[in-house]
């Protein structure tokens, strides 16, 4: 079964997360976590860096199968390719640690597949997560 | 979200629970940051009711380490469930953070020593 949830700003986040959720429903709570998380990542970060702080059609979009749970989301903003950007370092001192870039970095550790495709107007970002 | 603070003699223990999301890790960096600046140094948070967290609120937790160690405190960890130990593992945070499996472990790590 696959639903979709349009939003245009930011603020919608805490309704795409209870989206998520729903569209969820009787998956394994691990499984859940990780397709969370990994929207969240990918959601704030077209706003945030897409967007640029401002708003602009965002659709998420989930397919729940029973080996596997496909999320998509698709918005409008200038291609950013979130399975390009530069790793964090992880093993610095707690003093230069910088947050930047960790969400990238744990939406990609969290998902067993992402996809980025810019097509003419919009961004394609495809996450897959196995269900264990 | 909610955040609830407790004091347990000079250690202050910081009641997280609920999802800590892009939008409510602001209003937990936010709480956070007063209490610190108010001067409690020496904090315990105890996650055992934080079911979630994304990098946002991980950017909360790294900014209050840096705020309380500078001033010679710190922010230790409590009672972390499976998922959000994944996350600050994936993240490194737990190579600089110091996390234990009880509040009172926690609390009681301070009478030890204080600082990183």
């Amino acid at each position: 079964m696959a639903i979709e949830f349009h939003t245009n700003s930011m603020r919608e986040l805490g309704n795409v997360l209870a989206f998520v959720d729903q569209a969820c429903a009787g998956v394994e709570a691990d499984t859940v976590f990780a397709v969370r998380l990994a929207v969240e990542e990918a959601f704030t970060n077209i706003y945030k860096h897409g967007y640029a702080g401002g708003e602009g059609p965002v659709a998420v979009r989930v397919d729940v199968a029973p080996r596997q749970i496909v999320a998509t989301l698709v918005d409008e903003a200038p291609a950013f390719d979130p399975t390009e950007a530069a790793a964090p370092d992880l093993d610095a001192p707690w003093d230069q640690r910088r947050t930047g870039g960790l969400g990238c970095h744990l939406l990609r550790q969290m998902m067993d597949e992402v996809k980025y495709v810019r097509r003419e107007r919009d961004n394609v970002l495809t996450l897959l997560k196995m269900r264990s | 979200m909610n955040v609830e603070f407790d004091t347990h003699g000079n250690v202050s223990v910081v009641v997280i629970s609920g999802s800590v999301d892009g939008l409510t890790a602001e209003d937990l960096l936010n709480r956070l940051q007063g209490y610190v600046a108010a001067g409690n140094l020496l904090l315990v948070a105890n996650l055992a009711a934080v079911e979630y967290t994304s990098s946002a609120g991980l950017r909360a937790l790294l900014a209050t380490v840096k705020q309380t160690r500078r001033g010679g405190g710190d922010l230790r960890l409590a009672c972390i469930n499976a998922n959000v130990r994944k996350v600050l593992e994936l993240s490194g945070f737990t190579t600089i953070m110091k996390l234990f499996d009880s509040v009172d472990a926690a609390v009681a790590s301070y009478a030890v020593s204080v600082g990183s």
